[in-house]
């Protein structure tokens, strides 16, 4: 596989998406909300039980519950894909443009890396601009309540460095995938919202599970997901056929 | 350059295209005519390695369709407009060549001057830098033979090249394919447009499924309908008719107001005798012509015969 092929394919998707103000705004709205409610949900309830607690026990609570809130970054990842990556293909059957486009000296693999890449950059990057807010108003609020600030910690390292961008690889293929069977955006974000569950639940289960510290749990997570990425790159390969997709598009 | 030895598509239970056999040469213009679903845009996809074949052979140039390691160099080496323009309507024009100029692994400074060639030579290049979505249909449509053309490609498919547009952009559009055949480019175009083949196509084949005739739009013409010789009299009498009739070279004669019209195998060896023979019996000749089938006779003729099986 050429990776210059792709990176061609996936910047010519990444230049019509900035020309696309509602997909612009539909893939901002959602990590830049989550990254004010969720320090404002955390640091409300903390506010709540400070008077209870001594500063060690609020400190622990307060790591407990961003951690927690941490997570919920890499389900953000995880849903953001159903809004680019589901338009991946369907969009060019819109445009009419596959022909030419399955015409060109390019493999099925390039296609679909180029696909995946221009949907998992804006995804993954508009995540961390929540996160990155998020990160900031906890840590505001830390310092001068706890006199120390409690993140990036390395639960959040990990989370924000491995979980979050590999989940947001596995929605994007698996939405690349329908992308490229269905014949409506619609229909593709309504079963990409669908697949996406099993990765939700996976991730709410991985962070309530109490035997197992977090951070351990987020590495094995991290390593799961990550053969599950690569499983299903090459599964998209093995089921993405230009005949099929030609030929079955009215 | 483009050889298919009973190329044959099928759907399931349906036959697309069924032993297609045929041979363009480099640099002709070869006009595809065929009802709708005859298989044209199938046969196009399979020669362009977008869909396979269900069996037969086909090559293009040295390379074999449907064999996996030849199809990424056929791929490279042909250009395909297809029947929907399929641009990035929101990509301005100079950015959806260079989309596909990268695509086809056009160096940047060759891209650049090829797609300053092109829109220059389409009437475009004002207007590069603006989205194709502000474009005329006719204007996309040109864009869209631009793009097939981005990379040079040995072969060029047409599919349906002028269809939707209005007569002044079909002219453009036609001119410009003879431009390209000025060029020696080798170009298969598939068209509704009998009137259109006629004028551009070296060589024309018509298909139904199966390949129902090929050859060049006159000797289509000829071939079909035979040759009918039109005499013009002052008046036509029995005296003249019977004359005609007792012809030998004549296989049949028909009047129309003041014309014999008749069948001859060679006009240009027998019309000599005709006329001699109108002379003596009486008749007063004012004209002697030629009349051909045109080529929506011949196809119309063809397709129906082709139905009627």
């Amino acid at each position: 596989m050429r990776l210059w092929k792709a990176w061609i394919v996936a910047t010519k998707d990444l230049s019509m998406f900035r020309k696309n103000k509602y997909i612009l705004y539909s893939l901002i709205a959602m990590p830049l909300l989550m990254g004010i409610l969720l320090p404002s949900i955390a640091i409300f309830s903390l506010q709540t039980e400070a008077a209870a607690l001594t500063a060690a026990q609020l400190t622990a609570t307060a790591t407990l519950l961003i951690n927690l809130f941490t997570s919920y970054f890499a389900i953000i990842a995880a849903i953001l894909p159903t809004i680019l990556a589901s338009y991946s293909f369907v969009g060019e059957k819109i445009e009419k443009s596959l022909e030419p486009l399955l015409a060109t000296p390019t493999t099925d693999g390039e296609l679909l890396f180029g696909k995946s890449l221009a949907s998992f950059v804006p995804c993954v990057g508009a995540t961390y601009i929540g996160a990155v807010i998020f990160t900031i108003i906890i840590d505001a609020w830390s310092t001068i309540n706890l006199g120390t600030t409690l993140v990036p910690n390395e639960y959040w390292a990990i989370v924000m460095g491995a979980v979050t961008p590999l989940v947001c690889v596995l929605s994007v293929e698996a939405n690349v995938i329908i992308s490229s069977r269905v014949n409506d955006v619609r229909a593709a974000q309504q079963l990409g919202a669908f697949v996406i569950l099993p990765i939700i639940l996976v991730m709410v289960f991985a962070t309530t599970v109490q035997t197992i510290p977090l951070v351990t749990m987020a590495l094995i997570l991290s390593g799961a997901i990550a053969i599950a990425d690569v499983a299903l790159f090459y599964l998209s390969k093995a089921t993405f056929q230009r005949e099929e997709i030609l030929t079955k598009w009215r | 350059m483009i050889e298919t030895e009973n190329l044959t598509r099928k759907f399931g239970n349906l036959t697309a295209v069924e032993d297609l056999t045929l041979k363009v040469d480099e640099g002709e213009v070869f006009g595809f005519l065929g009802p709708n679903a005859a298989g044209k845009t199938t046969t196009v996809r399979m020669l362009c390695c977008l869909i396979a074949k269900t069996s037969g052979k086909a090559r293009i140039g040295d390379y074999e369709v449907g064999s996996e390691a030849d199809c990424l160099a056929i791929r490279k080496m042909v250009g395909i407009l297809p029947e929907n323009v399929g641009l990035y309507d929101s990509l301005s024009a100079y950015r959806n060549l260079d989309f596909y100029g990268r695509l086809y692994e056009v160096p940047a400074q060759k891209r650049q001057e090829n797609i300053e060639r092109l829109l220059k030579l389409l009437g475009i290049w004002d207007r590069r830098e603006d989205a194709v979505g502000t474009f005329s249909k006719g204007t996309k449509q040109k864009i869209a033979i631009a793009r097939a053309l981005i990379h040079d490609p040995q072969v060029l498919f047409l599919d349906e090249p002028t269809a939707n547009l209005d007569p002044e952009a079909s002219k453009t559009v036609r001119d410009f394919i003879l431009d390209l055949k000025k060029e020696k480019h080798t170009i298969f175009m598939n068209t509704h447009n009998l009137d259109e083949a006629g004028r551009i196509c070296d060589r024309i084949a018509i298909l139904k499924t199966k390949l129902i005739a090929v050859g060049s739009p006159e000797d289509l013409e000829r071939g079909t309908a035979g040759r009918k010789t039109v005499v013009h009299l002052e008046s036509v009498t029995d005296p003249v008719l019977a004359a005609v009739k007792k012809l030998s070279v004549v296989k049949n004669v028909r009047t129309s107001e003041n014309k014999l019209i008749i069948d001859m195998d060679n006009p240009e060896k027998d019309n000599p005798q005709l006329v001699r023979a109108v002379v003596k019996a009486g008749g007063e000749v004012q004209f002697v012509t030629e009349l051909r089938s045109s080529l929506e006779d011949v196809y119309l003729k063809l397709v129906r015969e082709a139905e009627a099986q």
